[in-house]
């Protein structure tokens, strides 16, 4: 084993985040001068997108999707299907009220419940999906200030960190081109970007900068994140959702299969917020 | 997106999104595609009666992960054998298999079929810990945490294992995928052996 090999296994475990604390920390400094540790990282980075590119190793054969809905199906109609949280939390409040004696009062209140239960429920859990995406962003854009979160690409190239995301989010997405505010300088300037675990997927963040402001864009795969809730502003097809988190604003929103999260401390009303970056483009007039 | 004949009870299948990960993991494990299938339906049978007993806060697909895998082992150990390498046609299992691409592009998804077919036959060749140790952190991104509960060992075991398993995987994948392993050059991804048959099939036409 020479002096590289003993490196490897902290390469492997910052490629797959799990690397914290000053082992991280060791292993940067250790690569900023290293460039031998610099070529292995990117070895294993090479074979960690080669696995990327070949997912899923063996799809599933028709006949066995078929076989497995076949065999839950008895399964539900013998009264053995699997009863999801909501329904369990009902039976549970059925049985409770025969106990107590209070039927009918009991039913007709459990009635009440289902109703509103039914009603009310998808809304409650979409709402509850949102907050934890914005409270992601959040905590990651807490971390990536506090230089917990460092960068694995420092560009300021929309196109260059399009591609160094090609294959390693579940998703495909591009980065706009920054605008430019009359004079030529632009709105804002990409700093860079790193992969983040939402819901043990790949989710990318990406980092902006705006004179003193910092600004992080967390983008996720819409089968685990949602935009819900807040104050919304409509922009064509497009639906924002404007909240308030920790003193930060978080705008979110979802469009092609793609779940954003936009986190500033830029202060103002969701309409300003959006005009920040808006104010020189030509789709300005749709935030006034 | 695979269409089902009762997709109302498939639909209603808790887990049923990790089904290739379950089937892939099932192949890896048996190399049998008759026993793999057997696997992965008997992984959502017992499933489904456990339900009840599975807790709110669990992690469904570690769950199912670490049903299929006590199955198998199960099944091991009522043969009264030790475990029997059969010997996999890949040819065989490849046929039929669907090939999930995002690209329409023939010409892409001809490269993409080669360079998984290529993974998957380097993949075999490696022992069986190595093996599914691959397919659950790198195909299905379990947590090191989440593979050390499946396979029943310290996350230690896990971090050095999976190294050792990259490091052998390399090892055969280099010698017909120079490009794809090596980094700085990835942008030429393509094994020597793809090449070659692209080069082949070109001249065909």
């Amino acid at each position: 084993m020479n002096a590289h090999d003993a490196h490897r296994l902290n390469i492997l475990l910052y490629l797959d985040n799990e690397l914290r604390g000053q082992e991280l920390e060791y292993l940067l400094a250790h690569l900023d001068n290293c460039p031998d540790c610099r070529r292995l990282l990117e070895e294993e980075r090479a074979l960690s997108n080669l696995f990327h590119r070949t997912r899923p190793l063996y799809t599933a054969p028709e006949p066995l999707r078929a076989r497995i809905a076949a065999a839950a199906g008895p399964a539900a109609a013998l009264g053995n299907k699997p009863e999801r949280k909501p329904e369990r939390l009902l039976r549970f409040g059925w049985q409770s009220a025969r106990r107590s004696g209070f039927r009918w009062v009991a039913l007709a209140a459990m009635i009440i419940v289902v109703v509103l239960g039914l009603t009310l429920l998808p809304t409650v859990v979409r709402h509850a999906e949102a907050a934890t995406f914005i409270d992601t962003a959040v905590t990651t854009h807490h971390s990536y200030q506090e230089n917990q979160l460092p960068l694995e690409i420092r560009s300021s190239s929309p196109e260059a960190v399009t591609a160094w995301f090609a294959g390693k989010v579940p998703f495909q997405f591009r980065l706009p081109s920054s605008q430019s505010l009359p004079g030529g300088h632009p709105a804002y300037a990409l700093t860079g970007a790193r992969l983040i675990k939402f819901k043990n997927e790949n989710a990318a963040l990406v980092t902006y900068q705006m004179k003193a402001e910092t600004i992080s864009l967390l983008v996720a795969s819409d089968k685990f994140a949602v935009a819900a809730g807040g104050d919304e502003i409509r922009s064509g097809k497009l639906t924002f959702h404007y909240n308030i988190r920790a003193e930060l604003n978080v705008i979110t929103w979802s469009t092609h299969g793609i779940t954003y999260a936009l986190v500033s401390s830029i202060h103002g009303s969701a309409q300003h917020s959006c005009l920040v970056c808006h104010q020189s483009m030509a789709d300005q007039s749709v935030f006034k | 997106m695979f269409q089902k004949p009762n997709t109302s009870h498939a639909a209603d299948i808790v887990g049923i999104e990790h089904i290739d990960g379950l089937y892939s993991y099932a192949l890896v494990l048996t190399r049998n595609r008759s026993e793999a299938e057997d696997l992965a339906q008997e992984t959502y049978v017992r499933a489904i009666g456990a339900m009840e007993r599975l807790r709110p806060e669990s992690n469904v697909k570690s769950w199912l992960f670490t049903i299929l895998r006590n199955i198998w082992f199960n099944q091991l150990r009522q043969r009264r054998t030790a475990p029997q390498i059969v010997e996999m046609d890949v040819e065989g299992i490849n046929v039929g298999i669907g090939i999930k691409t995002s690209d329409d592009d023939p010409y892409a998804l001809y490269v993409s079929t080669l360079e998984r077919n290529q993974v998957r036959e380097d993949i075999e060749q490696l022992p069986a810990d190595f093996r599914e140790i691959i397919l659950l952190r790198e195909y299905e991104e379990l947590s090191y945490q989440e593979i050390a509960v499946i396979l029943n060992c310290p996350p230690g075991t896990v971090m050095s294992r999976l190294a050792r398993a990259r490091a052998k995987l390399r090892a055969l994948l280099s010698s017909t995928w120079q490009t794809a392993v090596q980094g700085g050059r990835e942008s030429s991804n393509e094994c020597s052996r793809c090449a070659s048959s692209q080069h082949s099939a070109l001249s065909r036409q």
